[in-house]
């Protein structure tokens, strides 16, 4: 009589299993795995690009006033994430952080909210720079928020405008996702200044300049969302 | 006697029936890894039924859609009690990035109790394991609460 896999059969009794033990032998997720998420409010400045670039609306936030500012609080839902690191990836200011903790079993689903808050504080309203003509022609009736606007302006010396050089010329936008102002369009509102959440547009009624800054702007696109006249091409 | 051991052995090898509600078949993958040779949650008394009768553990995957809304619910109504509803992957949960979809009847658990949710897309395969584990425990404990 023969026996084809006598061998194996016998062998296979004194060698070591070959699955994975898992629950004797805890297991680590490969290096760049993308598990729970970790918020970090202090570096978030509130730009809901992650709110906007969330394909499974996993990520909400709520506002509440209080004394010193507004109190934001963002909730990112895991049982709706796809752990796809959009957010991480748009996210200017690394707030957000994917870690390889995969141990997401819940009962209840507050379980597997991952929230955090801050309070972002109302803009410092610096004393007005000294202008001889600009500040008494707007004085008769100008609105609450426009006096607002002009008020939290800071009062270094303004660049030179980027976009002046042709009001006939087409502005195309920029590779790198910033925004530029057309000034065929723009009529200095400041309304992108205003909604700008890092404060990284400087905008002058009165001189008639739009100047961003850079090194602070996220290219979270909120200037162009909030233009009125579309102006601002991203 | 007969008893005893019936109630210590079905304790100790939870039967799992796996639905799948409309999913990308990616937690599937998971499940069917789970069970297999690399993780072989067999080991550990999980064993995949073909029928709901059989099941102490129900695994759903997929965002409930209206076409299986139905479907999942007369087959989730067939398992005996004392059982054990888990959720697999964001999808049953929320519906993920199906949510709000015209063809989308979830979550789950407007429909049914859930006992266990696994979140991950897909969740790791020793997650799932972790999962089970727990609604092992619960298991025992609507068992215990039966009696």
């Amino acid at each position: 009589m023969d026996f084809p896999f006598l061998k194996e059969a016998v062998t296979g009794l004194f060698t070591k299993s070959s699955c994975a033990m898992y629950p004797a032998v805890p297991s680590e997720a490969a290096p760049n795995y993308r598990g729970r998420i970790v918020y970090h409010p202090d570096k978030c400045i509130n730009c809901m690009l992650c709110e906007r670039v969330c394909s499974g609306n996993a990520i909400t936030h709520t506002i509440e006033k209080t004394d010193e500012g507004d109190k934001i609080t963002r909730t990112f839902y895991l049982g709706s994430c796809t752990f796809c690191a959009t957010c991480m990836d748009f996210c200017g200011h690394g707030a957000i952080e994917f870690t390889r903790d995969y141990h997401m079993i819940a009962t209840k689903e507050e379980d597997l909210m991952v929230s955090g808050s801050f309070i972002k504080k109302p803009p410092v309203k610096k004393p007005v720079p000294p202008k001889p003509a600009a500040a008494p022609a707007a004085a008769p009736a100008p609105k609450a928020e426009e006096k607002d606007a002009e008020a939290c302006k800071p009062d270094k010396p303004v660049e030179a405008p980027k976009a002046e050089a042709a009001p006939v010329a087409e502005v195309k936008p920029r590779d790198d996702g910033k925004p530029v102002q057309d000034p065929a369009k723009c009529v200095y509102c400041t309304l992108c200044a205003k909604k700008c959440p890092a404060g990284a547009l400087t905008v002058d009624r009165a001189a008639k300049t739009w100047v961003l800054d850079e090194d602070i702007c996220v290219g979270c696109g909120t200037c162009a969302e909030a233009c009125p006249k579309k102006a601002i091409l991203i | 006697m007969f008893k005893n051991l019936i109630k210590e052995s079905t304790g100790k090898s939870p039967w799992l029936f796996h639905i799948n509600a409309g999913s990308c078949n990616g937690c599937d993958i998971e499940l069917v890894s789970v069970l297999t040779p690399r993780y072989d949650a067999e080991r550990l008394g999980f064993k995949l039924t073909g029928s709901p009768r059989h099941a102490d553990i129900v695994v759903v995957t997929g965002p409930v859609t209206a076409q299986s809304l139905d479907r999942v619910l007369r087959t989730i109504s067939q398992v005996p009690e004392p059982r054990c509803i888990v959720t697999m992957g964001s999808c049953p949960q929320s519906g993920n990035v199906f949510r709000g979809s015209y063809a989308i009847a979830g979550p789950l658990s407007k429909y049914v109790h859930v006992d266990v949710d696994v979140a991950g897309c897909t969740p790791k395969p020793e997650a799932v394991i972790d999962g089970l584990a727990l609604a092992t425990k619960i298991l025992a404990e609507k068992r215990g609460q039966m009696e």
